[in-house]
């Protein structure tokens, strides 16, 4: 038998041991952590605890070791609450921590790793600047060699967990000039009275995803020793991010398709309870189909997904699956949303009703991994073998 | 202390639950673990945390033994499933005895057992009871407070009733069944999910128990499902549309006249 769609038993449990902690933790919150536009501290803490944050580093270093679908099982159920603390958490469990975990010396892995997987610490990546974001080739941040270590010197803009970062992974370049081929990453700590690293600028306040805090991160001058480097040999960043990117995109796809199902399983209960002209308004046609369309692009959405896990699991090539299955969740999540909102009529124009807040979250999506506009041109550039 | 716990895998609260035919139920496969069985089990974990010891959770069932795997992934030693083909269709009566059957074999001492306060699927409350009947032992239902005097081998507990709470007291072994309150079941750290997920479960059968094929099942059943019926739909909203005063008096007529529920 060559396919099988199955899950184990044992994914099965692990779903639902993460279902039933987000439904204690992270639901009964929802309104408030949007609302406060504040990152969590108690409720980090407490998430913290349970061991998530190490699902997928060595068990070493405190970590679980798991593999790609029991990862992608727990992204999928921890979108189910709160968007931005889902993306605070995946910015920790992920991108994060990725580069430390793979390039970092024992030092690092103690200094750094181990606290970042008790919660203790809080990581970022920073790849974003004022001209440059899908398009990395753009980054000026700089990192100049000198003695013992680098000098980097940039602005990086749109950092989730920035605010509060104790440590970043940071794409900087060592000569602009160089375009892809310059990139790098970099460890850079946050600035103490001891410690060369980086500050924090602008704080950003978002349409959606509010209760993941994200702004502006300043190196002036920031000295790193040369351990924090991270990468084999100068050159490689880009490869690197490619290999990160397939992850963080179908991780991606899976915040979008849980936004979207939480958002179609509230309406499923709104259109069977709100009467108009005498029936609930899931008895017309026009809102059914609504959920048609949701449910036939929701079930392709979640086994290309899934299917993407598999091969990043298997080590099968699969950027471009990767890229698609992010492209289409995160199209079908915006369908959803809309549709949604029309279901609601104009209660979902107020915030006492959960759709806004849907719509909101899911718009912080459309960027995450290259906006859909530079992954459809890649794309279609592909598929045309220009 | 050797504490035992009773737990049953039970459809989902958010489950869809149809009646098939008179004697049969059609269930959305979405199980849950019985969330007072949670608070049992939390309840044992508490006690070994004081006192040391070992919590081992039981269930009766064929199919599923998530149940058991979450006892484990909140932090329990040991976990055993009872299940032969001949328990298909046994009622409260017989799980009860097949529990009771295990926990008597005598390489099993127990200082405790406790259950939740009833499944939230029968909502029957009957095993647990009928388990310390057929034991021997005391119990007490429905506990909110539990207090443990190990070198003595006494308990006092507490329950609510109407108006007030009763404190009782009994020596050990004895059993009892747990309420919310008592305690707010843990989340289990990841670290315990993952040994759940990979944790075999031992198995026990009929043979093994000595029980007879003929003492558990449908056959044997002193309880039989005569007929399942669906709750009845929800009446049409009735609008009053006359203005203040009247409508209230109205109101009032119809709660009391029609809906008889004042």
């Amino acid at each position: 038998m060559a396919l099988d769609f199955n899950f184990t038993e044992e994914q099965e449990f692990f779903r639902q041991m993460v279902r039933d902690a987000v439904n204690r933790l992270i639901m009964p919150k929802v309104k408030e952590l949007d609302e406060k536009e504040e990152f969590p501290w108690d409720l980090w803490k407490e998430f913290a605890a349970l061991g998530y944050l190490g699902l997928r580093h060595d068990e070493k270093y405190g970590g679980m070791g798991t593999d790609t679908i029991t990862q992608m099982i727990f992204y999928e159920e921890l979108a189910r609450g709160s968007c931005g603390f889902s993306m605070s958490a995946t910015m920790q469990i992920l991108m994060g921590t990725y580069f430390i975990a793979r390039f970092g010396n024992e030092n690092i892995k103690q200094k750094i790793l181990v606290p970042a997987i008790k919660g203790e610490k809080i990581g970022t990546i920073c790849f974003t600047e004022d001209q440059s974001g899908s398009d990395l080739a753009g980054t000026r941040t700089l990192a100049t060699k000198v003695d013992g270590g680098w000098k980097i010197n940039g602005r990086k803009q749109w950092i989730t967990n920035g605010p509060i970062a104790d440590f970043a992974t940071v794409m900087a370049t060592i000569d602009p000039k160089l375009g892809l081929k310059g990139l790098n990453f970099y460890l850079v700590e946050r600035k103490t009275e001891n410690r060369d690293g980086f500050v924090s600028g602008q704080r950003l306040h978002k349409l959606g995803s509010r209760c993941s805090v994200t702004g502006e991160l300043v190196m002036d001058n920031a000295f790193i020793p040369d351990e924090n480097f991270l990468g084999e040999e100068i050159g490689k960043g880009v490869q690197y991010a490619g290999e990160i990117l397939n992850e963080v995109r179908v991780m991606t796809g899976m915040n979008a398709l849980s936004i979207a199902k939480e958002a179609m399983e509230d309406a499923r209960q709104y259109a069977n309870n709100r009467i108009a002209f005498g029936n609930p308004i899931s008895r017309y046609q026009l809102i059914r189909e609504k959920f048609a369309k949701f449910w036939a692009w929701y079930e392709a959405s979640r086994t290309y997904l899934y299917k993407c896990a598999w091969m990043i699991q298997n080590n099968i090539p699969c950027i471009h699956d990767c890229m698609l299955a992010k492209y289409h969740s995160t199209e079908m999540c915006m369908y959803a949303v809309e549709e949604v909102m029309r279901i609601y009529g104009g209660n979902a124009f107020c915030s006492e009703y959960p759709p806004q807040r849907f719509w909101r979250d899911a718009k912080f999506l459309l960027y995450g991994g290259g906006t859909h506009e530079v992954l459809c041109d890649y794309l279609g550039r592909i598929y045309c073998k220009e | 202390m050797e504490i035992y716990v009773l737990v049953k895998q039970v459809p989902d609260p958010e489950a869809i639950v149809k009646v098939k035919s008179d004697s049969e139920l059609e269930i959305e496969n979405k199980y849950f673990t019985n969330f007072f069985d949670e608070i049992a089990i939390e309840a044992g974990l508490k006690l070994r945390e004081k006192f040391g010891g070992k919590v081992t959770v039981l269930t009766v069932d064929n199919k599923k033994v998530d149940a058991l795997r979450r006892g484990i992934a909140m932090g329990a030693d040991d976990a055993i499933q009872i299940t032969d083909p001949a328990l298909e269709g046994s009622d409260q009566f017989a799980i009860a005895k097949a529990l009771a059957t295990y926990l008597n074999l005598k390489d099993k001492p127990f200082d405790l057992i406790f259950a939740g306060r009833q499944a939230m699927d029968d909502d029957a409350g009957m095993v647990g009871p009928a388990v310390a009947e057929l034991l021997g032992i005391p119990y007490v239902n429905v506990i909110t407070g539990l207090e443990v005097d190990d070198p003595k081998k006494e308990v006092k507990v507490i329950r609510e009733v109407d108006g007030g709470k009763e404190i009782l007291s009994c020596s050990l072994p004895a059993l009892f069944t747990c309420q919310k309150g008592l305690n707010n079941p843990r989340i289990p750290q990841v670290m315990n999910v993952m040994k759940a997920m990979k944790a075999q479960i031992k198995k026990v059968d009929l043979a093994a128990l000595g029980l007879n094929a003929e003492e558990v099942g449908g056959k044997a059943a002193k309880i039989k499902v005569q007929k399942y019926l669906p709750p009845p739909k929800r009446p049409p909203v009735k609008m009053i549309k006359e203005d203040f005063p009247e409508n209230v008096k109205t109101l009032v007529k119809l709660l009391r006249e029609e809906a008889k529920i004042i």
